[in-house]
Order: C-alpha cells, then structure tokens, then sequence
C-alpha cells in the first residue's frame, strides 16, 4: 500500500491523464435538467402585440379567421391553395399560443406530410413560410413531436429551402433544422449526411442581417451538440472556422451560442480539443470568462474548462490565454454553478505536471481556493476538494508546503462533516498525501497538532464509526499511522529440535 | 424436507431446545438447525411457523432463526454453491412483505430486517415488484401496515446515506423516486392531515407520528445523493409541512420520562437533520426556506426544558444554527443586536448550565464525566453544541458576543457572590462561558492554543479562579474545584508563570479532595504545568522552583491513589512520572518508601491488569526511580534487583503478556546499570529469552532485542564459552526479525550488537549465511529503511572485520558480489542513511574500503574507486538532519508509535544511544584524508591520477579541504 503511494508520489505529472478527471462518471441525473443550459428547442411564439415583426405584415388581428381541427384538415388536404394557405395558417397560429399549443392535435390530422409538400411549392412563397412556420414549432416539441416531422419527410425539403431568394422563408427553415438537430445525435446525423453544413455557411456572410445570424449560429451550435456518438469530425472541421469568426461578433447571442458551440466540440476525446485549440480561439473565450454576461460566461467557462481536460500541452494552452488570472474572480462569483465550474476547471490544471500547479501558485488562485473551500456553495466547495487532492498527489513537496501554508487546512478538516461520502473518502486521501509530504520534511509531528488543534483529529476518528467500509478504513489508517500504529512479511525461520528458530538459508542468485 | 406437520412439529422442538439455557440441550438444537438449513423448504417451514405457531415464543424464535438463515445464506457467492434452491426464493420474496405486514410488531421487525437483506441483493432488478407492492399498501389506511412498509423501505433506502455515488446506484435511487416519491409525499400530506383530525386521539396519534419519524426518515435518505427533481419540484409541500411540525405542540405526545427522547422530538429532530441536509447540501435553492427554519428552531430552543430527554433535539438544533451562522450570505439574520442578545441569552446560557444529570455524573460516574469533560468526547452534548455555536457566531461578531457575555458573566457572578452555596451553578455557568468564548483552538498536548483577545483571562483568573482553590476547605464546591483547576489547566499558556507558580501548591492541595474529579484534575495539571517548556528547551517549571513542595507533592500523590476510586487513576501516576522526571535527584531520600509503594502497586495490579495508561505511568516511575538513584549511587542496582525480581519472577511465570515488556525493559534498564561481568541470575534467563513464544508477539520484540543487546554487550564471551550451542537459536531470532518489514531494523539491531561483541571464532562459521540471508531479502523485497540499516550493518562489519575480509566474503558467495553492492547498493543509497551515528560508521566503513581493500586498487573494482569517494563526501557534505528528537522529559504515551498494538516503550527505561566507533575516529573527515595520505604514501602517484581525473571539481575541493584541515597531502 505504501509502495503504491510511494509510486504514485514519483511519477508526479507522469501519470496526469489518469488523475485528470472529466468528471461525468455518473451518467444517471437526479437533478433538474440544468436551468442554465442552452436551450435544445425553440418554438416561434406569435405574440399578438408583435406579430407584425416576426411575420412581416401578414396577420393582422382582425384577419384572424377560426376554424375547427376538421376543417383544417379538410382545407389542407383539398386543393384549393387559398384555403390550403388559410388552413395552415391557422394551425400556425394555434401551434404558436404562448400556452399549451395543441400540437399533439395538429399531429393526430395527418396533415405534416401535406405541409411538407407545400415547401416545395416554389410558386407560393407564403405558403412555403406558413408550412414552415407551423412545421418548426412541431419540431420544437417532445422527440415524439420531431420525428412527426422528420417522418413526414421534412429534411431534404428544408435543406433546400435554405436556398430560398426569401430571406423570411430560409431563416424559418434555419430555424426548423435547427430544432430537428437539437433532438439528438441521430436526427442530427441525418442532417449532416443530407449536407446541410454547406448550405447553412454559404448564408453567413457580413451583409446577413443580425437576426437571421442569430438564428444560424443557434442551428449550428445543435449540429455540434450531443454525444453518443459525437458529430462527425469532417462535419466539425467544416463548422469551425466559421465558428471562431462568428464568436468575434459584437451582437450578445451570436456570441452566447457560439460559445456554447465551442463547448459542445471541447467536450470530447483529446483530439476534438485539439481541433479547437488550433483555430486559437482560446484567448477570446477566456475573455469572455471575465464577461459581466452569465449568459455569455458561462459557456466559454465550459469550454475552458472541457479544454483542461485534455493534455498537458492542451491545458498549457488554456494557461497561456490566461485562464488563471480569470478564475479567481470566478471562484468568487456570487452564482453558485459559476463558483462549481471554476473550482471544476482549476482542478483539471492542479491535476497537471508540477510546473502548471507551479503556475496556479504564482497566479494567486491558492488564496480563492482556501475561500471557496471555507465559504463557498456545497457543489463548488466538492469541487475544491478535489482541486486540492490533484494538488497534492502531483505537487512537489514545496509545493504542497505552500498549499498548507495557504490555509487549506482548516476547511478541509471542516469538510469531513460533509454530507457525502466521496468527499470524504478524498479529503482523507488528501490528508495521506499531506503526511507523506510531512514525513519527507520530518514534519509529521507538527501536522498532527495542526489537524488536532483544526478539530480535525476528533472528526477523523469520529469517521471511524462512518457506515461506509472505505471511510472507516481510510480514517483508520490515518489515526493508526499517525496518531499511534505498525505492520508485517516473509523468510520465516523454521522452529529446530531444541525448540528454538532454526537458522538457515538457501543460496540463490543475487542481481540488484 | 417436506412442508408437513410432522416436519413442523420436528422444528417446533428443536426451536425450543435453542431456547434453553443449558448447552447440553441447547448446542446440539442449534447444530441440528444448521444441519438441514440446507435442505429445500426449510425456510417456508420457518415461515409457516411464524405465521401459525400456536405458541408465541416459537413465532418469535422461528423469526429470528429466519433472519439469521437469510443473513447467512442468501447472498450468492461466486464460485460458491447457491446455498438457497431457487424456488425457495421465489416463494420467500412473493410472501414475505404481506407476511411482515400483517405480524405482530416483534416479528414484523425482523421480517423487516430480512427484507432488507433480500432487498440489498436482489432489488431492484431481481425484485422488480417489491416496490409496487411496498406502494399499493399505502392506500390500505392501515398504519401498522403502512408503519411496516416504511420501516422495511428505511432498512432498504438507508445505504443511500453513505454509498459512493455510482450508476448502479442512482439507477437503483431513480427507479425508487419514480415509484415512491409521490406516494410517500402523498402519505405525507395525509398522515399530516389525520393528525389534525384525530388531534385528541392519543393512540392514534402515536401511530400516526411514528409514519411521520419514518417518512422524515425516508426523506433524509432520499435526498442526500443528490436533490432529486421530484423533491425541488415539491419542496413547497415538504418544507412547508416540516416547518409547521416544527413549530407543532401537542399535550397528548410529550411524555413523562425525563431520559427517553418522545416521538415529538424523535420527530422534530429528524427534521433539524432534514433542514441541516438541505442548507448544506442544496443551498442554493433552499435559501427561500432558510431563514423560517432559522426562527422555528430558536424558538424551539427557546421553548425546549432541560430534560435529558431533549438533548439529542437540542444539540442537532444547535448545531444547525451553528452551521448557518458562519456562512457569510446568512450573517443578516444574526447581525441585529436583539437576536444576538437573545440567541445568547436564550439558547447559550441555559445550554451551558450545569444540570441535575451532570451533578450526578460528576459525583457518581465520574470517569465518565472526566472523559466527557477533559478529554472533549462529548460531541453530542448540549454544552458541547451551545460551545460550537459560540464559536461560530464569533466568527463574524467577535466583539458584541463578548461584549453579550461579559454582561452575563457578571451577572452571574453576583449571582453567585450572594449566596455561594445556593448559587455556585451560577458561577460553573460563568466559567463555562468564559472558557468556551475565549478558546478558538485546542490541543491535548498543550491546551488553548489561540485565544480570543477580548477575554482578560489573566484578570479573570486571579479575581475569580485563584480565590476558590486558595479557601481552606478542598472539599466544598467540588464542582466550582474542578473548574477553576481546569481553567488553569487550558490557559495555563495564556496564564503568566508567577501566577502559575501560585497556584502550585493550591494544586498539590487539592490532591487531598475526596472527589474523585477534583484530585484528578489537580493531578492532571500538575503533571500538565510540568510539562511546559520554558526557554532553552528547558521546563518552565523547574526542579529548584518546585523545592519546597517535594515532600507534600510526593506524600499527596501517592496518598490520592489510596482515595477511593481512584486505586489505579492514570493522571495520578503520569503526574507521579512526570514529579520524578521533573524533581530528579531531590527525590532521592524518598525512594525507599516510593519503591515500596510502587512495587506493591505492581503486585496488586498485575493480578489483572485492566488501566493500561496506569500501568504504563507505573513502569516509568520504576525506571525513573531506578536512573535518578543510580546515576548518583551505581551500588543502588543491588536494592533494586531485590525489590524487584520478585515481582517479576511472577509476572514472567504468570505469563503477564500486558506486563512483560515492560519487565524486560526495566531488566534491561538494571543489566545496564551493572559495570562488570553479567551476574549469573541474568545467565539462567539467557535460553528462555530465544523461546519462539516470545517473538510470536509482535509487543515482546523491542524489549526482548534490547534485553538481548544488553546480554551481549556485558556477556558476550560468557555467551560464546557457555551458552554456544544457543547461537544458532540467537541467529535464528535474527532471522525471523530480518524476515519482517516491521521489525527488520530489529533484526538489524541484535545483528550489530552480535558483529560487535561477540568473538569472532563463536560467530564465524555463520557469517556467510548471515550475509546470504541479508541479500535475499534485498533481493526480494527491499524496502528503504531495510537499505539504511544494511549500509550501517556492512559498515559496522567492514570496521570490525576489515574492509578485505568484507569483500572476500562477499565475493565467496558469488563472484563480483562486492563490486555489484558497491554499484548498486552503497553508491546510490548511501545518502539515504541518517542519523550521526549511523553516517560516522558509515564514513568510516567506506573510508576503510577505499584505503585498505586492494583489490579497489588492482582489480576491476578499480572503476568503482571514484564514485565510490563521491559518494562518501556527498554523505559528509549533505545537510545535516538537524530535527531534535524530543527530550524524553516531554514524551507523552501517545507519541511512542506503536503503543496501541501492545508494545509500549518505556521512555525512561531508554538507553543513549550507543557508538561503535566511539573514541576511535573522531572527524571521519579528517580520517578520510589520513588514511587517503597514507594510501597515497603506500603507492605513490595513483591517489592523485585518480583524483585529477575523475572527481568532480566539487567533491575535490571539498576533499582539499579535508586534507588541509589533516595538515596532510598527497604523495
């Protein structure tokens, strides 16, 4: 056991990629889906008061016509295009109610492979709007809700309306797809292998209106999303450089979904970061980590923080655009998921070689960590604790002098009342790590008043009693190591004829 | 088996028998039992007489038999035959819930119990519908039943609590909150409102609390992995109910019993657990609810009598205002001057008073009480949980807490100045909240060690701590006694030394006290007082200050062991030890009665032998005494060996095991004292010491080896002359030592002792075997402390034998042996090697091999020559391992490692460290350029090739310095 944390100690840095923790082992949730997420799917709300903006000039109040889901049904499958276009309209609007739009009605018609006929009907561009309208906010349901449309054959014909001389017409199907990529990896997929890539970057251009960019950015950000399986690399490749242009933008949402674009390709195997870094788009996300925006912040947070995932020269990376001398304002934030990412991306570096825990020293985060550990939310305060064990399994011992010297003690020892048994488990861990350092500097002593008098040495020897088997027998060893303790092996001697041992050996041969 | 009557009727009998209380009847039952537990249906017939048994004591019997078989047989062990057949399974786990259900409660929990165990198993996936099943019985309105499922599913959810999280687990934990969340809080909501309804029923009250302790409960442990989305979503119902049942009071559930906590706290307290969970866990969307529970649980703590009954509720709810308090977004609801004052006033100061429970602790159980009191194991108290939240809100207001109390604080002691006798609680209180306002941290070692600025503790000390233990009469207020004695005790840093210097005698006074918490303590702060370091390493306290007090201090001490209940008080006798250590030689004329005294001490306790804290204080005494004496008087040993080997000689035919390392310490202590040849009582011991039994136990070994290190060193040709069939035996020990990474350096230590002793012509036709053994452990599992202590071993032997016979020996044992240590072993590892003894036999080993083993000068070895002197001036030259061991004045029993597994080191029994070298060489620097000089002389011009050549200019310009400080040089 020893030998093993002997070894461990040796190889600081050598073995980084195993300490460094993308920490998503658990693929199961409890929790709310995140309210700070981008949203996966969008529907297009008419509101009365604005309508006129949204549809230009088309619905005025007093042109509102009602009709029943039957009569619907009936227009649009009859062959009068007049009704055909009342009838759709129609259902558009009541698929864009702020409330309860009854699209599992709409669905129960039959009437989506119809609407996706009227998309092709280059003659009747307002029809094609309306169909396309009315076939967004039907994608921007459940899964169940999209793959209606996607079943009704909606792809190749919104693909080709991109291309559309109407601009209205080509952002609705921008917006569509966007929500058809949004509902997973295979729909997704689908889109990329019916090309859409190229048809999507051949609008952005300088003249494209902001709006309609906005739009495109969003649908491009869900062509990266989602894993199992990742987006294809060439599809990557394609969307990237386009990408770093658009995160340049000055408009706040063109940069918000782009940057969580970058997210999205940063969370993945070492060489999709390495496709992000080489665009060097880390400078500008880690300057939009210092962004007032929670919105803007928070994903290029992310995607600094997926980044220092990876290797030591892809974090070494993330260090040179100054990632460290923006996190300790992060540390600090007042929002608590905020603080939790940060602490999460700092304990990436600290589990890197020890020149970048050098480097996290001399940026002055050690000072934020020891308050985030005091004071910090639950979440964020788990965070640091790890921070703190990646620190001190590959820090030198100076190092972790220093970390001590931080006071990184004291809330560390107040985090063995934790409600959690993971933290625990790490903080005692953490703790062994420290002895083996004090052991090295003849210091053991010391630390052991130290914990004592931090009420640490009563809260250790309380986990003695703890439920779970590994807490009882980290915390064990510990109080037998340090605060009293011993051990045993091999080349017994046999008991003689006289009752005493017997002394002998064979002779074998030696090679030190 | 069959499920038939007869078979029935069979169990039934043998059920009976494991109830009896002979064994004659009683064991061959229970064997018979386990002999067909094996068999098909033999559980279903345990079952189906729970069920229907016409005796009760059988029902209950067949019960327990049941959980105990699913215990031991129901997990599947791979490689292992499936102990239970598998329609045996099948039947058990499609009965059992309604069989639990529908017990009565004696059986029903160890159905319970079983279930829980199946589930841990097999649910979810081999179980799928047992929560279903679980579930629908909530609607049957029957709360025994309903009261049965939620018991069985808090066995079966509990684990949640401390699991690591997984995705085995929160599968597990999903699948649960997908089926169960809703129902429960559904139950929830119902139970609450039928408590409402049935608000004047007792009985069914009763129940109904016991379903809200059991879903509190559940909720604990559905929450505490994570916050599920169900509970975020519903934290509005659950919050809001909690908090009202907070603030719920009901004539109907408070009971009578003062000690047993009620289902109302039970219930109250899980709900401070609840809140406590969620404020640190989920914060970020509990704040809502924060600051209302904040204002229910003081006012529960306002409202809450002193009762022992509510103490668990009131330190959890403590506690929880202790943990919010200190979190900086929650400062503003502590911040006003009246909450301040009233949390103060309202939940501290009663919490700190000292109650009817602990007055009777204090005089009757007061071992525990020291425990609780000293030694800080009192964790769940009140007084702890009120100290705690002292010491949180001081965190953010300092000065109006101190500021608060000190208003307390004189009133209190007005209070008590009235009328002493009636009011010296007041006064206990008083102290209590200075010591606990003053102190922010503390160890055993050396009491408070940073204390809050704002107390004038010195000021407190002399006005109102001193006056007490100066009054004539030690035996009134004993309570008030103690406290002032701790006082001292925690500040005596904070204290200045004159006024501790005051309170000596007071202390040794109050040794006289009848109670037995009052001459303990003042035992305790003696011995602690004598243990501070004054300057220059020296005690605070010293020998020439304590002059005047020898006598009553030692007549004191020794009088409050006969003080009933305190025959075998281990802070008596550390502060006996710790008198010793301190007084030396001023004690001297009271040896003859101490020795006396202790050696009865030792007769008397050695017949069972139950303090080990006592016991080992004792034996420090024994060998204090033994080396004050005898430094002054060598001639003393005689005396002692009498008043001892008595005792001993029974210890050892006793066997003892508690005792007998230290007997060979204190023996190994006396052999020491003896100048000459070793006496022929010590001989007679020698065979029995290499007794194989011995060194079974791992706390004999240290002794033992030092025992024989001792025999070596004054008997070692009696040894080789009359006792040389018994070397074998002695290197066999050595063996089995080496043999362990534990105890190797052990081994090392006889091994060096029989190197330097012994006559060669006794040990030279082991030498090579000693050496072989050494290598293959090297080989197989070296370790570095098993490297230091073989350089020294070499070293030492390259000394004793010679730098050639070293190498020839090594290579008779395989050919350029010699040069592969030298390469692979010395060279490297030499550094390694600490201490300034073990360096010096080192220097001056290798010296020899370089300037007087030929064959390092014409042999291949020659390449060697160079790193090899390297390797010595680093060894010289690094910096020197400058940490002081602590003076042995200081040692505490918990600082000797090792003393928990048995073997506890005497530190007074310990002997100065020993130098082989000694006289010999005195700088190995200089001995190194001598010898350097007269190697160079005996072949002129090779040194100084060698040198120019290939030693680094470091190491040379060292090694100039050397030679110039020789006044030698090369040739």
């Amino acid at each position: 056991k020893h030998g093993q944390r002997m070894r461990k100690f040796k190889n600081k840095g050598k073995d980084a990629a195993a300490l460094r923790m993308q920490r998503v082992e658990v693929s199961i949730e409890l929790r709310k889906a995140k309210k700070d997420e981008q949203i996966l799917k969008r529907r297009n709300i008419s509101l009365d008061v604005k309508e006129g903006s949204v549809s230009p000039g088309q619905d005025r109040p007093d042109e509102v016509i009602q009709l029943s889901l039957e009569e619907i049904a009936e227009a649009v499958n009859g062959n009068n295009p007049k009704l055909q276009l009342l009838a759709t309209r129609v259902a558009r609007r009541l698929l864009s109610k702020q409330k309860d739009p009854p699209i599992n009605q709409i669905i129960e018609l039959g009437i989506i492979p119809r609407m996706v006929e009227f998309l092709s009907g280059a003659d009747n561009a307002a029809l094609q709007f309306e169909a396309a309208w009315a076939l967004t906010n039907i994608a921007s349901g459940t899964s169940e809700h999209t793959r209606a449309v996607v079943e009704g054959g909606a792809i190749p014909a919104l693909i080709s309306l991109l291309s559309s001389p109407h601009m209205h017409i080509s952002e609705q199907s921008v917006w569509a797809l966007g929500n058809i990529a949004g509902d997973g990896p295979v729909y997704r997929d689908a889109l990329i292998n019916r090309d859409v890539i190229p048809s999507l970057l051949a609008l952005v251009s300088p003249v494209t209106p902001v709006g309609f960019l906005r739009n495109i950015t969003w649908t491009l950000s869900n062509l990266c999303r989602n894993k199992n399986p990742y987006p294809p690399l060439d599809a990557v490749q394609k969307i990237l450089p386009v990408l770093v242009c658009l995160i340049q933008h000055e408009d706040k949402d063109i940069i918000i979904d782009s940057c969580w674009a970058v997210s999205y390709l940063t969370d993945g195997s070492n060489d999709r970061i390495q496709l992000v870094v080489d665009t060097g788009v880390l400078p500008r996300l880690v300057e939009l980590m210092a962004s007032t925006h929670l919105m803007v912040l928070t994903p290029a947070l992310r995607a600094i923080g997926n980044v220092v995932t990876g290797t030591d020269q892809q974090t070494q990376a993330a260090i040179d655009a100054g990632v460290l001398a923006v996190l300790p304002s992060l540390l600090r934030h007042t929002k608590p998921t905020i603080q939790k990412e940060a602490a999460w991306t700092l304990s990436n570096i600290a589990a890197g070689p020890c020149q970048q825990i050098q480097q996290l020293i001399t940026c002055g985060l050690l000072p934020p960590l020891v308050e985030l550990l005091d004071k910090g939310d639950f979440k964020a305060q788990k965070e640091g604790v790890w921070v703190v064990a990646n620190f001190t399994t590959g820090g030198t011992v100076d190092q972790v002098v220093e970390l001590v010297r931080s006071g990184v003690l004291k809330p560390l020892l107040n985090l063995l009342s934790a409600k959690d048994s993971k933290t625990i488990l790490i903080i005692l861990d953490t703790l062994s790590n420290l002895f083996v350092a004090a052991e090295k500097l003849g210091e053991t002593e010391k630390l052991c008043l130290l914990v004592e008098e931090l009420d640490g040495l009563e809260k250790i020897e309380d986990l003695q009693n703890h439920e779970n088997n590994m807490i009882y027998r980290a915390a064990l060893n510990i109080i037998e190591k340090y605060f009293s303790g011993e051990e045993n092996s091999d080349l017994e001697p046999q008991t003689g004829q006289d009752g005493l041992y017997d002394f002998s050996v064979k002779k074998q041969d030696f090679d030190f | 088996m069959e499920l038939s009557d007869t078979n029935l009727q069979t169990l039934t009998e043998y059920l009976k028998k494991t109830l009896d209380p002979d064994p004659a009847v009683r064991r061959p039952a229970e064997k018979f039992l386990e002999s067909v537990e094996g068999s098909q249906n033999y559980p279903l017939l345990l079952l189906t007489l729970l069920e229907k048994s016409q005796e009760n004591v059988i029902k209950v019997c067949a019960s327990v038999t049941f959980k105990n078989y699913i215990k031991r047989n129901w997990r599947i062990v791979e490689d292992e035959p499936n102990k239970i057949c598998e329609s045996d399974r099948i039947a058990i786990k499609a009965n059992i819930v309604p069989l639990m259900l529908s017990s009565p409660e004696q059986i029903q929990k160890q159905l319970s119990d079983a279930i829980s165990i199946i589930g841990r198993e097999d649910f979810p996936q081999k179980w799928p519908d047992l929560l279903t099943e679980m579930v629908n019985r909530f609607q049957s309105g029957d709360f025994h039943v309903i009261n049965g499922v939620l018991r069985t599913a808090h066995s079966l959810f509990k684990r949640y609590r401390h699991e690591f999280k997984s995705n085995e687990l929160w599968t597990e934990i999903k699948l649960v909150l997908d089926a169960f969340a809703l129902p429960l809080t559904n139950l929830f909501k119902a139970t609450i409102e039928l408590c409402s309804t049935h608000a004047n029923d007792a009985s069914a009250l009763k129940v109904l609390f016991s379903s809200l302790i059991l879903i509190a409960k559940l909720f604990y442990s559905l929450n505490f992995q994570d916050l599920p989305e169900f509970f975020e979503d519903n934290m509005e119902t659950w919050m809001t109910n909690f908090h009202s049942l907070l603030t719920l009071d009901n004539k109907l559930l408070q009971t009578d019993d003062e000690e047993e906590a009620g289902l109302l706290e039970l219930l109250k307290s899980q709900i401070c657990d609840n809140a406590a969970l969620y404020a640190q866990k989920y914060d970020e969307e509990f704040q809502p609810y924060l600051p209302r529970f904040v204002t229910a649980i003081w006012n529960l703590l306002v409202t809450t009598g002193q009762e022992v009954k509510y103490d668990l509720l009131v330190s959890n709810a403590i506690q929880f205002l202790a943990s919010v308090c200190e979190r900086p977004h929650y400062k503003h609801l502590f911040e006003d001057q009246n909450t301040l004052t009233s949390i103060c006033e309202k939940v501290i100061v009663p919490n700190m008073e000292f109650r009817a429970a602990d007055e009777e602790a204090f005089e009757d159980n007061s071992e525990e009480y020291i425990r609780r009191d000293l030694e800080g194991s009192d964790i769940d108290t009140r007084r702890r949980a009120a100290c705690d939240l002292v010491r949180g809100l001081c965190k953010f207001f300092e000065g109006p807490v101190t500021g608060i109390f000190s208003g307390y604080v004189n009133s209190m002691l007005q209070e008590y100045a009235k009328n002493p006798s009636v009011n010296w609680k007041h006064k206990d209180a008083a102290i209590y909240l200075v010591t606990s306002l003053a102190s922010k941290a503390q160890t055993q070692k050396h009491g408070i060690t940073q204390a809050n600025e704002l107390v004038n503790l010195t000021e407190f000390f002399v006005n109102h701590i001193q006056p007490d233990l100066k009054s004539a009469t030690v035996n009134e207020f004993p309570v008030l006694k103690a406290d002032g004695i701790k006082y001292i005790m925690i500040f005596r840093n904070q204290v200045p030394k004159e006024q501790l210097l005051m309170s000596i005698p007071l202390l040794i006074n109050h040794l006289q006290a009848e109670s037995i918490v009052v001459h303990t303590y003042a035992a305790h702060a003696l011995e602690r007082l004598f243990t501070m370091r004054g300057t220059n390493n020296t005690t605070l306290i010293t020998a020439a200050e304590m002059a005047p007090f020898v006598e009553v201090l030692l007549t004191n001490l020794f009088k409050a062991l006969t003080l009933p209940g305190s025959s075998e008080n281990e802070y008596i006798m550390k502060a006996i030890m710790r008198s010793f250590s301190l007084l030396q030689e001023s004690i001297i004329p009271y040896i003859p009665s101490v020795i006396t005294q202790l050696t009865q001490k030792l007769l008397a306790v050695s017949k069972n032998p139950s303090k080990p804290h006592f016991n080992h204080y004792m034996f420090e005494s024994i060998c204090l005494s033994i080396r004050i004496t005898c430094k002054a008087n060598p001639e003393a040993v005689g005396s002692f060996e009498e008043a001892l080997f008595l005792v001993f000689t029974e210890i050892l035919q006793n066997d003892v095991q508690e005792f007998i390392p230290y007997v060979f310490q204190v023996m190994s202590l006396l052999l020491e004292m003896h100048k000459s040849e070793i006496p022929s009582s010590y001989m007679a011991l020698f065979p029995h010491l290499l007794q194989p039994v011995l060194w079974e136990r791992t706390g004999n070994i240290p002794p033992l080896v030092r025992l024989l290190q001792a025999f070596l060193e004054r008997g070692a040709s009696t040894i080789a002359s009359a006792a040389a069939d018994k070397i074998p035996g002695l290197l066999g020990v050595f063996q089995k030592l080496i043999a362990s990474k534990a105890n190797d350096h052990q081994g090392f230590y006889l091994l060096n002792s029989i190197i330097e002793h012994m006559p060669p012509e006794s040990v030279d036709q082991y030498r090579k075997q000693i050496f072989i053994l050494l290598f293959q452990r090297l080989q197989n599992s070296k370790t570095t402390k098993f490297i230091k202590s073989f350089l020294v071993f070499i070293n030492l032997y390259c000394i004793r034998y010679g730098a050639l016979a070293l190498q020839e020996i090594f290579d008779s044992i395989q050919p350029k042996m010699f040069g592969m240590v030298l390469e692979k072993i010395i060279i490297p590892e030499i550094q390694k090697v600490s201490g300034q003894v073990e360096k010096k036999i080192c220097a001056v080993g290798i010296t020899k091999i370089l300037t007087e083993c030929p064959p390092m000068m014409d042999t291949e070895y020659t390449k060697l020559w160079i790193p090899l002197l390297q390797a010595l001036i680093g060894l010289f030259e690094l910096p020197e391992d400058d940490t002081i061991p602590d003076e042995e004045h200081f040692i505490d029993i918990e600082d000797t490692p090792g003393y928990q597994t048995a073997f506890s080191q005497l530190a007074f029994a310990g002997k100065k460290e020993h130098d082989p070298v000694g006289q010999m060489v005195n700088n190995p620097r200089i001995h190194l350029a001598q010898s350097l000089h007269k190697l160079s002389t005996a072949c002129p011009g090779r040194v100084l090739s060698m040198l120019s050549t290939s030693l680094n200019a470091e190491a040379l310009q060292y090694l100039q310095g050397y030679l110039q400080a020789a006044s030698v040089s090369l040739l």
